[in-house]
């Protein structure tokens, strides 16, 4: 078991007052909630954060914590309690972390253990009675789609935590991992709740549900904008001249495009019912395919030559008009 | 393992009555009109507030804001101030990414 540095995770010194502490923690909490932050572990920091907090703003556990930390510093960052280590101060406080303490790491277990909630007799907190049946917990997870995975809808394996009792009553955290089938035209931000697939109830309760939230992967060539669906199309200055058939991807097969006489870059052009479909399966967005028109990146003689032809032929066109004072 | 996963389906279109929205929340009606009054979530329809109905979105949304509020210790307008600017950012950031990715696609990089 590893060694946890509460000052180190709260980054105060260890003769931090309690104010400072507690300064610390509540900056850290708000730049660490999973709900605002973006960073990558920001669940597991803001769990390491409520638990130092935990330890520290309590001087008896803190003045526990601090003999423990003399005692465990080992030279390998490895910890274990000294043999018939019991705390004197059995955790249970209030607080936010009292509805995540079955989240708490191994280490705050050994330290301040069968502090986790007990069944039916945990801390007196909402809803929390004695023996009294308890709906289990909803759980709240994220999953990355591609876009076609999105559109088409599809099957998907979600792994996420659930709290559960052991057989001595007390919630710990479980891994699950559930097959999910994916309705078509999920968009980014969007939920999906699975009935009963959260944590189970506690004394006959209901169990909770499991919210996925869809996150999109970007895709190389499709950007979606509300309904529809965007596509940079590139074309040759003649096929935006003189109007063309192009055959133009969708996100799920091809179609043949064609391309207005006298196109410009910029121009939108709308493929009806191609873009992201209603939660019903049926279409409801637009593919919208935006031109760019896009040169060579060398001309042969003769292109140079007909160039030059057209450059006599064109010469009442002033790109620059809108420049001139 | 995996092969003994069963597949769930999801519900489709699921709306909660506002007494089944407090039920799987564990709040009071108060609390949720509360937050309907200052435009945290908004009921499908707006008749009066026994008749409500609520969307999946607003469900999820009244569990974030409970999130907020039980770890940040906000009061309602301060969550309806924070949820409203965690919106915009998202969405900003999400306007972001899809600017980038076209200048990305115009400038063939």
């Amino acid at each position: 078991m590893d060694f946890k540095d509460y000052y180190a995770v709260l980054g105060v010194s260890e003769d931090a007052p309690v104010d400072e502490i507690k300064k610390a923690y509540r900056k850290l909490a708000r730049k660490f909630h999973p709900d605002v932050s973006k960073e990558k572990d920001a669940e597991i920091k803001f769990k390491d954060v409520g638990e130092a907090y935990e330890v520290l703003k309590d001087p008896d556990k803190r003045a526990e914590y601090d003999q423990m930390r003399k005692y465990g510093a080992r030279g390998d960052g490895s910890f274990e309690p000294p043999p018939g280590w019991q705390s004197r101060s059995p955790f249970g406080g209030g607080g936010y972390t009292e509805a995540d303490a079955a989240q708490f790491s191994d280490f705050f277990e050994s330290m301040f253990g069968g502090g986790r909630r007990q069944q039916g007799a945990g801390p007196g907190g909402f809803g929390f009675g004695r023996g009294a049946a308890m709906r289990g917990e909803d759980v709240h997870a994220r999953l990355a789609l591609f876009l076609e995975e999105a559109v088409k809808g599809c099957e998907k394996q979600v792994s996420f935590n659930v709290t559960e009792a052991d057989e001595r009553g007390r919630l710990v955290p479980r891994r699950k991992t559930l097959k999910v089938k994916i309705p078509p035209g999920m968009r980014e931000g969007q939920h999906i709740r699975l009935k009963g697939q959260g944590s189970p109830g506690v004394g006959g309760g209901a169990a909770g549900d499991l919210f996925i939230e869809v996150e999109l992967a970007p895709h190389p060539l499709f950007t979606v904008e509300g309904e529809n669906i965007l596509l940079t199309l590139p074309v040759a200055p003649w096929e935006a001249a003189l109007g063309a058939k192009v055959p133009v991807p969708t996100v799920d097969s091809k179609v043949n495009l064609t391309i207005p006489k006298g196109a410009t870059t910029g121009q939108r052009l709308r493929l009806k019912g191609k873009g992201m479909p209603n939660k019903a399966g049926k279409s409801a967005g637009d593919q919208i395919v935006v031109l760019q028109v896009t040169l060579p990146k060398q001309h042969s003689e003769k292109a140079e030559s007909l160039y030059r032809q057209l450059a006599d032929e064109e010469q009442s066109f002033d790109p620059r008009s809108k420049m001139k004072t | 393992m995996a092969s003994q996963v069963r597949t769930e389906v999801v519900e489709q279109t699921t709306t909660f009555t506002l007494r089944e929205l407090c039920e799987q929340s564990g709040v009071h009606a108060e609390y949720v009109i509360k937050l309907v009054s200052y435009g945290v979530i908004e009921p499908v329809e707006e008749p009066a507030a026994p008749e409500w109905t609520f969307d999946l979105e607003s469900l999820a949304r009244l569990r974030k804001a409970q999130r907020l509020q039980r770890d940040l210790k906000l009061n309602v307008p301060g969550l309806a101030v924070s949820l409203e600017l965690l919106d915009d950012v998202q969405q900003l950031r999400r306007e972001v990414e899809r600017l980038k990715q076209q200048v990305r696609q115009l400038t063939g990089r």
